[in-house]
């Protein structure tokens, strides 16, 4: 059977209907949801999958959900068959083994149908604030995936749109911060049922087959796009590496080894050689890791292209078996998203930077500096606040790289200061950019930040990053950019490295797990930008005078790193002892 | 005394003027004077026949403050804000603008780093001031701001909306030591939470203050020295308008200045033609501007963004705008491929046709070289066609091609361009653009609209009466509007809304105060109030449409009602599981002065005594000779595509394949030929 194509301008529509739907979902969840995490911080995104369970759409405030939910869709179909959902049935599940990848990411499922037919299933994942586990926000750090909270296999949550009250009850009761779960569980729903209306809308208005040829067109023209870009780089094998810090039990690194085959139009991902699983919290399953390469690659392939299915088909991988980055219970597992895949990206954009280097980008911060904190308020009230203060990303043949924007892996926003104040006893000292935290380079990377704030009521504390003993990497001759460091500051501003190297040079893991501050402590982390491109000698003077008047860089940086000498009233050049600095 | 309304655009100054008394209408367009716009105004003026000392009531819509922000082309401004957040401004809500992109690169901030000073100071969430402003290490500040030159200082300290005391304190010790630069306070630009908004919407009335006072102070003067005795009103970006002193100081509120009068004629036309869902669009010199008007009127949107995480937090009308008008150039790029745009010839040197030195060619000259454009535009210049065909041969000769494809070439890739920026604005509501008609506005636009609607799929086309002086014209269509917030932050319910019917009837007071002051009679003040409500637990609110007899009778049902419903109708979901809080109340008051709305009595031109003529045009890759048909003798009998219909301002093209009628108010109807 030859099916006509569908004609140019109903493609059109469609192509802007899917991004559409997705995009009503996510305004949604934005607008309605009870946790700062998804309101604020937006770290959740939505999809729609056609009836073969393949990806149609997807708003992704955070990239590395991409194919990750793509794994959830299909848990669903394995428990239930397509023949065991009807209208208003929701799925939900979390279990990093089973359809997830963290437990604080929260999977809903729904299928939508056109009178009897099956059209897609609406899918809805948010980051959840807390799901219980042996750390606030599932921050446990244990040896065992039992210790980061409530696993749920794929469940009806939902059964023709009546809620299953006995499943909500036991969330409820595991939880740090229950307050949120009814009202973020309304948002969800919300989402999920914008997409049902709009699918089931637009299969009335253009015709259920044309609805349901138009997706598989969709993913054809995406596909297409993306060969075309595979086909642009050399064939050939690059090889590349990165770690993370610690695994927070052991001091050892652990790494990430990664060796990319460009042949025609396909490309092959092995990460043969890297570290086999390890004891603590960063181990990544099979999902989050394909989701992480996705993500990673496509940045060079089609940044434009409607984001499905099409995406995925000239890319495969190969996993060894035992393997950090492909986890199998009980291993823990609560890092994988923000630490892990991180790594698993910088890994590869070092690889697409020796495939083509006239076009790479040097690596980010490669940390999303996830931390989560109990926070005690009036009456012992405890409460959980967390935020993602993000790093920098690596300079580009065009230009510096960005400053504080959440790594590649997510586009999650930052929680305002005047929000958190409202909402939680803490005060929030600053958020501000780092100065001199940039790789130096030609374009420079973007800068770090210093993000502070106070404990009112004492609490306690978990994060998990890396880059504190090397900073970003550099390409093409650039420098890297300064480790992260965290602290802990006392009301009598006594200042001690709890994270990253100490003023002895002594190191400690970032990954904490419920580290105790006092009322009035201040937690400050330093974050680091990404690296450089290209030498910083070649840099030119004017613009690294720029930098010195706006504060991005200090002059004893400016005559360290890029051999620029300023006149003493630091307000230009000295051409002269720069001349002379950089001929040395 | 004439009502009259003047849009200066990026390549036009457009005039619509109308007698009361006589009910005389004339229309006037001049190029605009990019170097000091005021002397295109007072051209648009006398080229319509009028003296300033004949104008009643001026309304006028602006694209300065658009320009200024763009081109970041204002004097200095400086910021001083709380120690730990120099640095709100440029890193945003940390987020990119394209998920993928590996070289993008984010918006300059409005006010460079090195211009933005902190000061140990603190107010708590809760209003208590932590740390009171150190008069010494502000002074120190003081004088760097005034050693560099600054002519303006956003104020912006955390927490401030919720307790104004120390930005009051800072602005005072500025104001007092730095005499003649203006400063502002977050808290008086808009007392909402979250810095990045507040503080974003601060720095714009920061760095347009002294653009447009200057402006204004310019523009005043010329006028006043030629007799104008009348009301000067200012066209903004909620699609009202208000007196020019209130534009001075609300300058956030002109970014949309200029398309607002478009989108207000686009609002007539609905009622006009019964078409109900109208794309409006509108084709300038520079640029192409597109929206919705659903229903007789523009969607306004809360979280508009100059550029990308650059929000000003003002009710606007939801426009969105590209680099794509009648001075667009053509270019061939590193790839040898034909692009056109987004940069413009604009005014000077203008088209190569335009005889004032421009040799690149543009849209304008593309059109004339295939006929479309009449070479007598508005019969006062002649446009030159050899300068024309010059031009795009410059294009034609390395590409290859004849130099009447490469000028179709030109204009199919500007309008896809064009159809591709309404797509955007449909696609992001839901729309499908079969459901609609394209009205269409500008200079050029009625030379591409049928273009862009066989792009779209869009059935009909019309083309408003006067579309080519369309926003000068909706202008005088619009009421006087004022919008008034006031953060409130409490728990909805019976003790609540003593407090809030007291705070509500005071910011009422206030915008009815406002329209009065500019001349509004009080009986004609329509008042529109939202309470800003949300579950207890959620972080952002929904605007409640309130109605005034039930919280005057405090009637909390049926406010709560209208929270669920609005909540359900946004979200899809309510719920009686959780509690409600009021966080915001605001009220818009409205007041219709000048021309009625709705009726266009406007008189039919008089029948031209020119006899219809032909010439030939070049469509779809073949010369044929079409008819040239007068506007007056058009509104008398269909048209048949090929065709063109022309009068002074505007230029109809309609395509083989096209039919054109003019209905009773002589809009022009487009149609495809059954």
């Amino acid at each position: 059977m030859t099916a006509t194509p569908i004609d140019p301008v109903t493609f059109e529509v469609l192509r802007n209907t899917f991004e559409y739907v997705c995009a009503r979902m996510t305004l949604i969840l934005k607008k309605s949801s009870f946790s700062p995490i998804l309101s604020e911080n937006l770290d959740f995104s939505n999809a729609i999958y056609d009836p073969d369970l393949r990806l149609i759409g997807q708003t992704a405030n955070c990239p590395v959900h991409l194919a990750a939910m793509h794994f959830s869709v299909q848990a669903v179909a394995r428990k239930f068959g397509k023949d065991g959902l009807k209208p208003g049935d929701v799925v939900v599940l979390n279990d990093p083994y089973d359809g997830g990848t963290h437990i604080n990411d929260v999977t809903l499922t729904m299928p939508v149908y056109d009178g009897d037919h099956l059209i897609g299933f609406a899918v809805s994942r948010g980051h959840w604030m807390d799901l219980g586990g042996g750390g606030p926000g599932g921050q446990g750090f244990g040896t065992h995936v039992a210790g980061e909270g409530l696993r749920l296999p794929p469940l009806k949550l939902y059964e023709g749109y009546r809620l299953n009250p006995d499943l909500l009850e036991i969330m409820l009761r595991n939880s740090r911060t229950p307050h949120y779960i009814k009202g973020d569980l309304q948002a969800h729903m919300g989402a999920l049922l914008a997409a049902e209306e709009e699918l089931q809308a637009t299969a009335r208005k253009y015709g259920r087959d044309t609805l349901l040829r138009g997706m598989g067109e969709m993913i054809q023209y995406t596909e297409r796009i993306v060969r075309a870009a595979i086909a642009n780089i050399p064939d050939g094998e690059y090889h590349a590496a990165d770690y993370a810090d610690s695994d927070g039990i052991s001091d050892a690194k652990v790494w990430v080894r990664v060796k990319l085959t460009v042949k025609g139009t396909d490309i092959h991902v092995d990460f043969t050689g890297s570290d086999g699983q390890v004891a603590g919290a960063i181990n990544s399953p099979y999902a989050n890791t394909t989701a992480a390469v996705y993500t990673a690659l496509q940045f060079f392939l089609a940044p434009d292209a409607p984001p499905n299915a099409g995406m995925f088909a000239p890319i495969t991988l190969t996993l060894p078996d035992d393997c950090w980055l492909n986890a199998k219970w009980p291993a823990p597992v609560v890092g994988c998203t923000t630490v892990t895949s991180g790594k698993v990206q910088s890994a590869i954009w070092q690889a697409v930077a020796q495939a083509i280097p006239g076009l790479a980008i040097a690596p980010t911060c490669a940390d999303a500096n996830w931390f989560v904190a109990a926070v005690r308020g009036p009456g012992g009230r405890i409460d959980v606040f967390s935020d993602i203060p993000a790093g920098g990303w690596g300079g580009t043949p065009y230009n510096d790289g960005l400053s504080v924007t959440l790594d590649p892996l997510g586009n999650c926003t930052n929680m305002p200061a005047e929000a958190a104040e409202l909402l939680y006893p803490v005060h929030v000292q600053a958020f501000d950019l780092r100065a001199d935290s940039g790789g130096p380079g030609q374009n420079r990377g973007g800068l770090g930040a210093r993000f502070r704030f106070r404990f009112l009521g004492g609490g306690e504390l978990s994060i998990e990053t890396s880059r504190t003993i090397d900073g970003s990497p550099g390409v093409n001759g650039g420098g890297s950019s300064p480790v992260q460091v965290l602290v802990q500051e006392r009301p009598d501003g006594g200042r001690e490295v709890i994270g990253g190297v100490r003023a002895d040079g002594s190191w400690k893991s970032p990954l904490l797990s419920s580290h105790r501050f006092a009322p009035g402590d201040a937690f400050e982390f330093l974050s680091t930008g990404g690296g450089g491109w290209g030498p910083a000698r070649d840099r030119d003077p004017a613009r690294v005078l720029d930098d010195v008047l706006d504060g991005y860089i200090t002059a004893g940086h400016a005559r360290a790193a890029y051999g620029v000498a300023l006149t003493p009233d630091g307000r230009s050049i000295d051409a002269a002892a720069t001349a002379a600095l950089r001929n040395l | 005394m004439w009502t009259v309304g003047i849009d200066v655009g990026g390549t036009f100054t457009d005039l619509y003027a109308r007698n009361s008394a006589t009910d005389e209408a004339r229309t006037g367009k001049v190029l605009t004077t990019p170097r000091d716009r005021v002397l295109g105004v007072i051209g648009a003026i006398t080229d319509a026949g009028l003296q300033p000392g004949e104008i009643g009531l001026l309304v006028h819509g602006t694209t300065t403050a658009t320009n200024a922000l763009i081109e970041r082309s204002f004097p200095t401004a400086a910021m001083i804000t709380t120690e730990g957040f120099r640095d709100v401004l440029e890193i945003g809500r940390m987020h990119r603008e394209h998920l993928y992109r590996p070289y993008q690169t984010k918006p300059e901030p409005l006010i460079r780093r090195r211009h933005r000073h902190v000061l140990n100071e603190r107010t708590t969430a809760q209003g208590l001031v932590e740390t009171p402003v150190d008069l010494a290490e502000l002074d120190r500040i003081i004088d760097r701001i005034a050693e560099d030159g600054v002519k303006s200082v956003a104020v912006c300290l955390i927490n401030s909306y919720v307790n104004p005391s120390n930005e009051q304190a800072v602005a005072a010790r500025v104001a007092e030591r730095l005499p003649g630069v203006a400063v502002v306070t977050s808290a008086a630009v808009k007392p909402i939470f979250r810095e990045h908004t507040r503080f974003s919407t601060t720095a714009v009335r920061a760095v347009l203050l002294p653009v447009m006072a200057s402006y204004f102070e310019r523009l005043q003067a010329v006028l006043a020295s030629q007799n104008f005795a009348g009301k000067l009103m200012i066209l903004k970006s909620n699609g009202g308008m208000m007196s020019v002193d209130q534009a001075r100081t609300r300058v956030e509120e002109l970014v949309e200045s200029g398309p607002a009068g478009g989108i207000g004629y686009a609002a007539q036309i609905t009622g006009m033609t019964g078409y109900r869902n109208i794309i409006h669009t509108d084709v300038g010199g520079t640029s192409f501007d597109t929206s919705i008007v659903e229903d007789g009127r523009g969607l306004i949107t809360r979280e508009y963004e100059i550029e990308f995480d650059v929000p000003v937090a003002v009710p606007m009308l939801d426009i969105r705008s590209i680099g794509a008008g009648g001075g667009s150039l053509g270019w061939i790029d590193a790839g040898g491929s034909l692009r056109v745009g987004p940069m413009s010839a604009g005014s000077e040197p203008g088209p190569a046709c335009y005889g004032r030195g421009g040799t690149r060619p543009t849209i304008t000259d593309a059109n004339l070289v295939l006929g479309r454009l009449s070479p007598d535009l508005s019969g006062k210049f002649t446009l030159d066609h050899e300068a024309a065909r010059k031009a795009v041969a410059t294009l034609a000769e390395p590409l290859g091609i004849s130099v009447e494809a490469c000028a179709e070439g030109m204009i199919r890739i500007a309008t896809e361009a064009m159809a591709q920026a309404v797509k955007i604005v449909l696609a992001s509501r839901g729309r499908d653009p079969r459901d609609f008609a394209l009205a269409s506005f500008g200079g050029a636009g009625p030379m591409h609209a049928c273009a862009v609607a066989a792009a779209l799929q869009t059935p009909a086309v019309i083309v408003p009466r006067y579309s080519g002086v369309a926003s000068a014209y909706g202008a005088t269509r619009l009421p006087l509007k004022h919008d008034e917030e006031v953060f409130h932050f409490a728990a909805f319910g019976p003790d609540a809304l003593p407090q809030v019917q007291a705070r509500l009837a005071a910011i009422e007071g206030q915008a009815v105060a406002t329209l009065v002051a500019q001349g509004a009679a009080l009986a004609d003040v329509l008042v529109t109030r939202v309470m800003r409500m949300r579950y207890a637990g959620q972080t952002f609110e929904v605007d409640v449409g309130q109605d005034a007899k039930a919280i005057a009778a405090g009637d909390t049902a049926a406010l709560s009602e209208a929270f669920h419903a609005t909540h359900a109708r946004e979200f899809g979901v309510r719920s009686d599981d959780f509690a409600i809080e009021i966080v915001a109340l605001a009220v818009t008051a409205e007041a219709r002065t000048g021309e009625p709305s709705g009726a266009d009595s406007d008189p039919p031109p008089p029948l031209s005594s020119a006899p219809p003529g032909s010439r030939p045009v070049f469509f779809n890759g073949t010369w044929t000779d079409a008819p040239v048909i007068a506007t007056s003798a058009a509104t008398r009998a269909e048209v048949t595509g090929p065709a063109m219909i022309e009068d002074p301002h505007t230029c109809i093209v309609v395509p083989p394949g096209w039919r054109a009628r003019f209905d009773s108010h002589l809009n022009c109807i487009l149609e495809v030929q059954a």
